[in-house]
């Protein structure tokens, strides 16, 4: 699963130490996150996702649907 | 005072009675040559016990004066990344665990080692499978 975390944190001029201690999660979390390593619960993408004001479909895009947009 | 500081208490006393009362059958010598190793566990437990709630009740008192550490530590706790990386390292532990008793097992008839021995080792195992069994229909029911 791809996401946009990366983005909508830069947006937001927040380092990743700073959005993890928002998310109470550990840094690494958010660094995998990113990479796109490690996929989140849905309690912490919808954490996520209120927290940028955003719906979870903007911030984490489902694989399937990101091939085809390709 | 809170239930935990009184089961650390609690826990803290009974750890210096057992590694006293071990300390103290040693020097005495009370037990008789069938028993002569309880006293050594005893003390050896005892002193763990003591230095694991030691350990404890000092880590707690640093971390009331520092919530920003002890913030940081609940966090790398409880973090669903964490969590999953521990969970996951476990159940190759526990696959590898599996194969090893098996080749232990083999080892140890191969040995000619007592039957009892064998048997102990067996039932360990089967028991092992026997919670993971459990757990499995469990938690088909729980999730």
């Amino acid at each position: 699963m791809k996401n946009r975390l990366e983005e909508f944190r830069k947006k937001h001029d927040l380092s990743q130490e700073e959005l993890a201690d928002e998310l109470e999660v550990s840094r690494q979390t958010i660094g995998s996150l990113e990479n796109g390593r490690y996929n989140p619960s849905i309690i912490l993408a919808f954490k996520i996702a209120k927290f940028f004001n955003k719906s979870i479909e903007e911030i984490f895009i489902y694989e399937e649907e990101f091939k085809n947009d390709k | 005072m809170t239930n935990k500081k009184v089961i650390l208490l609690i826990t803290l006393v009974l750890s210096i009675v057992l590694f006293s009362f071990g300390f103290i059958s040693v020097k005495m010598k009370l037990f008789n040559e069938q028993w002569k190793i309880l006293p050594y566990i005893l003390v050896g437990v005892g002193f763990g016990a003591f230095g694991h709630i030691l350990g404890s009740i000092i880590q707690n008192k640093i971390l009331k004066k520092n919530p920003e550490v002890a913030k940081k530590i609940n966090i790398e706790k409880n973090d669903e990344r964490n969590l999953t990386i521990k969970n996951r390292a476990k159940s190759k532990a526990f696959d590898a665990m599996l194969y090893i008793f098996g080749g232990v097992m083999l080892i140890l008839v191969f040995l000619n080692v007592d039957l009892i021995i064998t048997l102990l080792i067996l039932g360990a195992y089967l028991l092992v499978f026997g919670i993971y069994v459990y757990y499995i229909n469990k938690l088909h029911k729980v999730i």
